[in-house]
């Protein structure tokens, strides 16, 4: 069984043996799924939409098709939505650097205890949120272990601290996605056939070659969907801007969150929301161009 | 140097873990465990002496394995869907799986409750299993649809060719295989059910999750208890996965020495 | 109309049935006297109107709690003596999320499930609820130890009668300081915004009433007439100190793990939190700012569909000295009733005399409410949102 990545040709038995006219089998496998998301998701949505394109005070709010709550949503908050961009890529990055060497280790030196690493990655979810972050604040505190080493180090200013700062929240993120890269990793790494890395060695490719040229193009799938399960959610968080940060660090998360509980301008929030939707997924759609969508959505 | 890099990696995660556990030992006065003020068991002793913790904890627990269970159910499928078969409206359905994730959670939990008073829907354990399932269904097909594409059906033609039909070879070929995938994203959703606040709280009622908990009472209290519980249900869970794993080896070697 | 308060007619008609069981026994447990007759009547009254149960919301650790049997004995009492059933729930942790919950059936006219609860008055939302007629009034007559409510409480802005509300406990806003960092005392709100050796090390609340109110009185302005000038002079005070870090975050109070392991010195904190902290950090200080602080109460409010003369019952049981002496032992905010602190001086004199629980008559003239118009002005509310959001 030789060859790395199938090829239309060699597939075009098994397609036609898959492709019969049961034109019914994908909607059949569907249903279920996408009806659950149409009723809890799409009609709620649609409450949401009128509503962004309402205005009114609470709690009296008139639909009007009024357009100009989406236009005052992109001019008034453009620092937050580009601040939101910025570190939810930045913690992205982070997460991918740091989960993949995790995620090969389980995968290829893993054995049986596999399942118990997987285990051990999403364990830090069964403390709440809220207790981790309080770890983190007495880790990171002004005058704990942590901050007076990089003092002395010089990495930190003779007042610097790590806690209510760009990085804080940034680590804040990243670490709370860590499960969401590895997970996805885990998934495509495992399934590659160590034989086509040992005959790419024996073809004298070098280590770090047999890597670039074998393992990282078969488990992009993995690293498309890490990407995309930590950029997306991350991009709309504002706990730990809230918790972690300062003024100068909230996010878009953070302006949806006081606009919709505290302010109650709902169409404000509505439209806020609409517009950070519609620009994660244009960044979505940019960067599975850039890797090649067909590859990566769609079994050959 | 690969195993130096993941050990780094797993340390940083567990990092907090580790204060959290050691916090669980903690003896404060006061109702706050924010600093550190001597070593007790007492705390141990009674882990649910905070009247409310335990049910909440088994409430999530229940929407966990049960939202996990369905969300991967309903996931796979459609990943399956996706991934295998080209058909119109696949491009509509790729996009309403990736909106959900990109809606800020105020705007989800909120929008979900207003579906639930309109029709009259009480709020309770039933509308937090339904919005788990939901907000799970996206992170489980990403998830799922990473192994899949991978998937060399080279192996399923050669069952075929064997004799086997479409739906033998799924159960026998497909299936196992893609397992890792599967187990993952249940493990994904377990987690991200487990953990979740703001859309919970809003589509509630009356019901206590652990998450609505630990939140509720952050404002007067911390109890050191909570460190214990989240100690104690990893603990659980680890030692179960490793006597899964245990028994499978002596089983595995067992049936190798009847060889 | 039918559906939206069946809840409370199914209750009538449950109690209609169970009164019958009830009252020979209530007859048979009074004693005999002259008194007989009137007890009889009310203790029938009692019976006949009493659901079989009230579902009550509150602050989750806001009522007293036995650890060991993990019940409310205040409760319990409660529940013996009327023969009613009290769900107890604990799922208020923030103001405006909650209202965020309720304000959808509310708004429908469905009820929310719950009889009693119990919210801020500093948030703006009791008062809101009043315009929007999604509160019952009390059924003062089932209230006589309302009596005992303190002078200060008694007729606030926006409820002057107290129609539709009845304090459960207070909390007064003002500056805390760990006095081994910041080297001396911190008391006015001034010196948070000011002094150089706390730059970056002090935080201010989220709530606009607690930080607006200090910083307009910090201006020589009143806090309960809030007028565009006095409000605009006080964003900018604040502002000033944000843009150059001083300000190092705005918390809820998230500010107490900060205070405790000496990330901050100094901050604007809320006085029940402090008594916490000081339990295990005694040298932690706590103080109203010179020019004035704020008190807020959490008060006790009836939701359309709940049932009023339960609720009014439960509300009047509470107002008794002894048993609100057994709430304040445990929770340790400010008391609203008269003689709790009587009550306290024999079982537990060192909660009796805490200023933080029991504050004197000068703290609580210093200590004031923000004017609650202003709570509800959306233009308000989002130049604060744009001042602690970047």
């Amino acid at each position: 069984m030789a060859g790395a990545a199938t090829t239309v040709s060699d597939t075009r038995g098994v397609r036609h043996l898959f492709h019969r006219p049961k034109g019914a089998i994908p909607y059949l496998l569907l249903a279920p799924g996408i009806a659950w998301l149409l009723v809890f998701f799409v009609v709620p949505m649609w409450y949401l939409g009128k509503m962004s394109l309402s205005q009114g005070l609470f709690p009296i709010f008139s639909f009007g098709w009024v357009w100009g709550n989406f236009r005052d949503a992109i001019t008034s908050y453009q620092t937050q939505f580009v601040r939101s961009g910025e570190y939810a890529g930045i913690a992205t990055l982070v997460a991918l650097l740091v989960s993949y060497p995790l995620a090969y280790w389980i995968a290829f030196r893993g054995g049986r205890w596999k399942n118990l690493f997987l285990l051990l990655v999403i364990a830090p979810f069964f403390v709440t949120y809220l207790i981790r972050t309080l770890a983190w604040e007495t880790i990171l505190a002004d005058n704990g272990v942590v901050v007076h080493t990089l003092q002395h180090l010089g990495i930190l200013g003779a007042n610097g601290r790590l806690l209510a700062t760009s990085a804080a929240v940034i680590a804040g993120i990243t670490y709370n996605f860590l499960p969401f890269m590895v997970l996805p990793l885990y998934v495509s790494l495992e399934q590659i056939d160590q034989r086509l890395i040992e005959a790419a060695e024996d073809l004298y490719a070098s280590r770090a070659t047999a890597f670039t040229r074998v393992t990282l193009p078969l488990s992009l799938p993995g690293v498309f969907a890490g990407v995309l399960l930590t950029f997306i959610p991350a991009a709309g968080d504002f706990i730990n801007a809230q918790l972690l940060g300062t003024p100068q660090q909230y996010m878009i998360g953070n302006v949806i969150q006081s606009e919709f509980l505290s302010v109650r301008d709902y169409p404000t929030a509505a439209s806020l929301s609409f517009v950070l939707m519609a620009a994660i997924l244009a960044l979505v759609l940019v960067f599975a161009r850039s890797l090649g969508t067909e590859r990566l959505t769609v079994a050959a | 140097m690969l195993s130096v890099y993941a050990a780094i990696a797993l340390a940083y995660l567990f990092l907090p873990i580790v204060v959290v556990v050691l916090f669980s030992f903690n003896n404060p006065k006061g109702r706050f465990n924010y600093t550190w003020e001597g070593f007790t068991f007492k705390n141990w002793e009674n882990p649910f002496g905070f009247p409310g913790l335990g049910g909440a904890l088994r409430v999530s627990i229940e929407i966990a394995l049960l939202s996990s269970f369905f969300a991967t159910v309903l996931g796979t499928l459609i990943a399956l869907a996706l991934v295998r078969y080209r058909f119109r409206g696949s491009g509509t359905t790729n996009l309403l799986i990736f909106v959900p994730m990109t809606t800020p959670e105020v705007v989800m939990g909120a929008s979900l409750l207003t579906l639930f008073v309109n029709w009259r829907i009480p709020q309770g354990f039933g509308t937090i299993l339904i919005a788990h399932i939901l907000f799970n269904i996206s992170y489980v097909v990403v998830t799922v649809r990473a192994r899949l594409v991978g998937f060399d059906r080279h192996l399923e033609e050669a069952a075929m060719d064997l004799g086997a039909n479409e739906w033998v070879t799924f159960l026998k070929v497909t299936l196992p295989l893609i397992m890792p995938g599967i187990l993952a994203a249940a493990l994904l959703a377990f987690a991200l059910s487990i953990d979740d606040f703001v859309i919970t709280y809003f589509n509630a009622g009356s019901t206590i999750t652990f998450p609505l908990f630990v939140w509720g009472a952050a404002r007067v209290a911390t109890p050191p208890q909570i460190n214990v519980i989240g100690t104690g249900i990893f603990i659980i869970a680890v030692t179960g996965m490793l006597g899964t794993i245990l028994l499978q080896n002596y089983r595995s070697r067992k049936g190798a020495l009847a060889v | 109309m039918s559906e939206t308060f069946t809840r409370d007619q199914l209750l009538r008609r449950a109690v209609a049935g169970s009164a019958l069981l009830s009252v020979p026994g209530l007859l048979a447990a009074c004693g005999g006297g002259g008194k007989k007759a009137a007890a009889t009547t009310t203790a029938a009254t009692v019976a006949q109107k009493m659901p079989k149960s009230l579902t009550w919301s509150n602050w989750p650790l806001y009522i007293d709690l036995n650890e060991k049997t993990k019940s409310h004995p205040s409760l319990v009492a409660f529940e013996k003596h009327y023969h009613v059933n009290v769900k107890y729930l604990e799922d208020i942790n923030d103001n405006d999320s909650f209202f965020g919950k309720i304000e959808g059936p509310l708004s429908q006219g469905q009820s929310i499930g719950r009889d009693l609860i119990v919210m801020t008055d500093s948030s703006g939302l009791p008062q809101r609820m009043i315009q929007l007629g999604w509160l019952e009034k009390l059924d003062k007559a089932a209230i006589p130890n309302i009596k005992n409510l303190i002078p200060a409480q008694q007729h606030p802005d926006w409820d002057p009668n107290r129609d539709y509300s009845l304090p459960w406990q207070s909390g007064m806003t003002g500056i805390g300081y760990d006095p081994k960092l910041t080297g001396g005392p911190i008391d006015t709100f001034e010196q948070l915004l000011t002094d150089p050796k706390l730059k970056g090390k002090v935080t201010l609340l989220v709530e606009m009433s607690d930080t607006m109110g200090i910083a307009m009185l910090a201006n020589g302005d009143d806090p309960t007439h809030v007028t565009d000038k006095t409000f605009d002079n006080a964003i900018n005070l604040i502002q000033k100190a944000v843009k150059s870090g001083q300000i190092r975050q705005f918390t809820g109070n998230d500010y107490a793990p900060l205070l405790a392991n000496g990330s901050i010195y100094a901050c604007l904190a809320w006085s029940g939190d402090m008594v916490q902290l000081q339990a295990d950090h005694p040298g932690l200080k706590w103080v109203l700012p010179k020019t004035g602080g704020m008190i807020w109460t959490d008060n006790m409010l009836i939701p359309k569909g709940g049932n009023v003369f339960g609720a009014s019952t439960l509300m009047n049981w509470y107002y008794r000295p002894e048993i609100a002496a057994e709430v304040e032992d445990y929770v340790n905010y400010i008391c609203p009733v008269a003689g709790a602190d009587k009550v306290l001086e024999k079982t537990d004199p060192a909660v009796a005399h805490n200023p933080l629980i029991f504050p004197t008559k000068a703290m609580l003239a210093n200590a004031h409410q923000f004017d609650a118009k202003a709570l509800n002005n959306i233009k308000y509310k989002k130049k604060f949102q744009a001042l602690i959001g970047g």
